[in-house]
Order: structure tokens, then sequence, then C-alpha cells
């Protein structure tokens, strides 16, 4: 893969070599807690966590970058909008808007929250190979009575880790098309009009034979989703009871004393 | 205009894991007028190369300067014109011509001159004034790679450079785009063609480049390239080599059909002046 934008980064760091399982686990977890905790401690202690787990890894800061880079554009405008239209207390008038204390503290909690999912999750995409996903996801939603609705936990399994695989592959071909486009003297920063419609036709259709490609492959390779067998067969050890209990432990102290 | 790079380097996500140097110590100068061929094998940096000559990558080392101007100002994106692979990947327009026009546009070009380059364009690529106005996405791929083309044209560009143009093309719309490349080589635009299959185009060229592991392993005339023995010559050469091996006194230095034609059939009127 090319670019560092939700990619695996292969090492062999603590978090590396644990489970899928418990990886996936702890991140939702972290991502309950997350969304729980409303106090600058709280959030705070959230952040040292991460950086923790990042320093553990051993992956680049540049990866975290390029995790949160693409979103900025939407982060800026939910932070404005929670900075204009929530609270009362202004700060200063823009033409009629204005921007209060509540909306600049509400803002600010938003997109942190946003920011650390994003992290979270590119820790665990990171640190984990696609396959190891896949079978990860799929041990993980066995128990489940998806049967009954006609849809194997394989087939779910495999949707998800598809998409995840599509991630990294769209925004190759998306800078790809960004060449080609400033090539022809698109000035990105001055004319969002003309960045959004050069950019978004072609990428839709690119996007959209993409995933029409990826059907006739498996089709043509008799990909059936009835019990299959995994290349991988991750073992739950004892170093994944200690870390997913530490973590969860470490979590719900977050939440009860921030 | 020459496009002038000096001792350039570049690394892919420099400081990660995934560090990859791509390009190392590369200097190379590519004169207007020119028909250079760019060659190496899959992963030598081709790609990563050209996309210094306007700026979408700047270097780490060393600096690349179009005509005397940095290669990342706007302005030398109009000068040289990069067509990349699968170019009908790029068209958005609602018509062909509004695709074509968005170069230009972009440089600030309306009205009557804008008109006359997209059609001066279009003619070139052979694109029929019929299919001005429809869809672009209606069109044949082969049709949809030369519109895609034209968009590039239409800037008027000095240095034509293309990224594997004849991947995935069948031979007769391969005939027309060479046409097209020998037309715009006459009028003086410089042609740079990077691929890793080159032979095809060696009659063409005034220059040959060959890449490995990013540097720059070969760099000359491409007689000189067939003799260094860095890619297999075009079948025609073989053949010439293969007839002179068996004692039929033809000259091996071919490479287009057509020489050699002329060549037999020289060799074949000398014999027969002997004999009578
Ligand atoms: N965006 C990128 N991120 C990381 N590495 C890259 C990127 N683009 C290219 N590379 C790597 O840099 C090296 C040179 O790639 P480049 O695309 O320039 O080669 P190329 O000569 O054009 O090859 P090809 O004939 O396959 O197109 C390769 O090893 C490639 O894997
Ligand atoms: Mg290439």
């Amino acid at each position: 893969m090319r670019s560092l934008f939700f990619t695996y980064i292969p090492g062999s760091s603590p978090l590396h070599i644990l489970d899928p399982r418990t990886k996936i686990v702890a991140v939702m977890i972290a991502s309950i807690v997350i969304f729980r905790s409303s106090s600058l401690t709280g959030i705070m202690c959230i952040g040292t966590v991460l950086l923790i787990l990042f320093l553990i890894s051993g992956v680049s800061y540049r990866v975290a970058l390029a995790s949160v880079r693409p979103m900025m554009v939407f982060l800026a405008i939910i932070f404005l909008m929670q900075l204009f239209m929530t609270g009362e207390n202004a700060i200063f008038k823009l033409s009629g808007f204005k921007a209060t204390w509540e909306g600049l503290h509400t803002g600010t909690l938003l997109i942190t929250r946003f920011v650390y999912l994003l992290l979270f999750a590119s820790l665990l995409t990171a640190t984990t190979a696609p396959s190891m996903l896949t079978v990860g996801i799929e041990r993980l939603l066995r128990p489940l009575p998806l049967r009954k609705t006609g849809i194997s936990s394989f087939d779910l399994a495999t949707m998800m880790s598809l998409s995840i695989h599509f991630v990294p592959l769209l925004h190759e071909k998306f800078e790809h098309l960004m060449d080609a486009q400033v090539s022809r003297g698109l000035d990105l920063k001055h004319d969002p009009f003309r960045t959004v419609h050069s950019l978004s036709v072609p990428m839709i259709r690119t996007a959209l034979r993409s995933s029409e490609e990826v059907a006739f492959a498996m089709e043509s390779r008799c990909y059936q989703g009835i019990s299959r067998t995994s290349l991988f067969d991750p073992a739950i050890q004892k170093k994944d009871f200690l870390a997913l209990s530490s973590f969860i432990a470490l979590m719900w102290l977050i939440l009860l004393l921030a | 205009m020459p496009i002038d790079v000096k001792e350039l380097s570049y690394s892919y996500n420099p400081g990660t894991a995934l560090e990859k140097r791509a390009l190392q110590n590369i200097s190379v100068s590519i004169n207007r007028g020119e028909f250079v061929l760019i060659g190496g094998d899959t992963g030598s940096g081709k790609s990563t190369l050209i996309r210094h000559f306007n700026g979408l990558l700047r270097p780490i080392c060393g600096h690349v300067t179009v005509g005397g101007m940095q290669a990342h100002e706007k302005h030398v994106k109009a000068k040289v014109g990069i067509v990349f692979q699968f170019p009908q990947d790029q068209l958005f327009g609602r018509t062909v011509y509004e695709d074509v026009a968005f170069g230009p546009s972009n440089f600030g070009i309306r009205g009557e001159e804008l008109e006359e380059r997209v059609a001066e364009a279009l003619e070139l690529v052979g694109i029929r004034e019929e299919l001005y106005n429809v869809p672009p996405f209606s069109l044949s791929g082969g049709e949809m790679r030369l519109v895609a083309i034209a968009g590039v044209l239409s800037m008027r560009p000095d240095h034509l450079v293309m990224d594997e143009p004849l991947a995935g093309l069948d031979p007769g719309n391969k005939h027309s785009l060479l046409r097209i490349l020998k037309e715009l080589h006459s009028q003086g635009i410089s042609v740079i063609i990077v691929s890793h299959r080159i032979s095809d185009l060696l009659p063409l060229a005034d220059k040959v480049i060959w890449m490995e592991d990013g540097r720059i392993s070969f760099e000359g005339r491409p007689q000189d390239f067939i003799d260094s023995g860095h890619s297999l010559p075009p079948a025609i050469t073989s053949l010439m080599k293969d007839l002179r091996q068996r004692g039929i006194d033809v000259r091996d230095d071919i490479f287009t059909i057509e020489d050699a034609f002329n060549e037999i059939c020289r060799v074949k009127r000398e014999k027969m002046v002997h004999r009578q």
C-alpha cells in the first residue's frame, strides 16, 4: 500500500502481536468511554493513554496525521456549527452570527472526540494486518445468531474487511486523480467549486467500477459466504487477557474519576 | 524552455517504517523539441521522476527547473503537460468541449482563444466536431483517451509527457496515437514517453533514458541503447542481426520496417548486379 491513510504498518511491537479480537474490543470500549466522558480531565487522560499506545506501537506520528488530515474540513465545519449555533454568552459577533463560550466548549469537545476515534481506529489498522482483522471480526461475530437473518458471520466479516480494504485503495486512486487535475491547472485552494466538481465525478465512477470489479473477481474465484476456513488462526493468550483487562480497568477509572 | 533536473533525490514517506527511496541523484536535461523515451522496469522510479517535471512532487534533494522557473510554480503546469496512465479516468465534464476547456480556463483563458484552443486540440487528436457536445462518457474507451489527451494539449504545452500511453491500446489505436505524437514532435513540442517496453518507440526517439532502481543507468541515442543491451532490441532489428549471422550482408543498425525493407532490397539489387 502506498499511502499512510489507515494502512497496516508491519512491525513487532507488543500491540502488533496481540490477538486482533483484543484490539477490536479495546477500540470499541475506548469509543464508548470517549463519548461518555465530558470533563477536561477525562479527555486529557484518554489523550495520554492514546499517546502511550502510539509510543508502544512504534508507529510514526505521520500515520496519525495522515488519518486525521483528510477529515479536517468536516471537523472544521462541525466546530464552526457548534461555535455559532449553541449557547447565549457571546464572545464576538460576525455579521449577525454570534460565537459563544458554550459553543466553543462543546465544539472543542466534539472534535476532540472525533479525532480520538480516528486515532484509535488508525492505531488498530496500523498494527493489525487486514487478513487478521477479517478473522478477528468474523470470530467476534460467530456467536451471534446471524444464520436466521440469512447472513453468516463470514459474510459480515468479509463485507467489513472489504470496506476497510477499499479505504486505502480509493485513497490512492483519489491521489492519482488529484495529480491529473492539478496537472491541468486546478487550484485546490482557490477554486473550491471546480475542485469538488472535477474530483467527485470521476471518483464516483471509479468507486462504482472498482466495486464491480471486485464482485466479478470474487465470483470468478467461486466465493461463497458459507463457512470458510481461514489461513490465520488467532489464539487468545495470557498476554491478551492481561492487556485487555488492564485496558478496561484503565478506562473504567477514567470514567469514574474524571 | 528546457527541463533541467539537477542531483534530484526523492523518498516516499520519509522517516517512517514505509520509507522508500524512489530516486537517487538524478541529473538530466530535456530540450524543447526533443523526443525522449524514459524506460525501466516496474518500480524503477519513472513515474516518480515525471511527477517532478511539473512540480507535483517536490525534490527532497536537488532541484528541478523549467526554463529557469522552479517546477512547482503554477505557470509551469501549462508548459509541461502530463498525461497519466489511463487518462480517461480523469474526465468529468458534461460535454467533451467542457472537459477539454478545463485546463486552459484554469489559466485564465476565456472567449475566442479558449474556443480556438479546444478546437485545435480536438482536431489534432482526431475527434470529430459532432462529438464536441456529447458527454465524454458516451464515447468508446479509445475515444475517451483521446479526449483526455486533448485536455492536456489544449494548454499548449512546450513539453508533452505521457505515462505508459500505449498500455491497453489495440494496434489501430496504437497506430493513430503514434501518428499524433509524430505530428506534435514535428510542431516543435518535446515529447517525453514513459514506458517499461520502449522498443516499439525507438525509431521515433532522439534520446533514451533507462532507469534502474531510482538511478539513470543509460542516457544516449537509441542506436547506442540497443548496442548497450539494456533491453531487447525491436523484433525487426533482431531479424536483421539474424540475417547477418547467416551470412547475408545487411546492416543490422536498423529499427524500422521501412528501413529494413529498403536495406533488403538494396542487398538484393547488389546481388543481381553481381550475377550479371
Ligand atoms: N505514493 C507512493 N508511496 C510510497 N511508495 C511509492 C509511491 N509511489 C511509488 N512508490 C514506490 O516508489 C518506487 C518507484 O515507483 P514509480 O511509480 O516511480 O515506478 P515506475 O518506474 O513508474 O513503475 P511502473 O512501471 O510500475 O509504473 C516503487 O518502488 C514504488 O513502490
Ligand atoms: Mg509508473
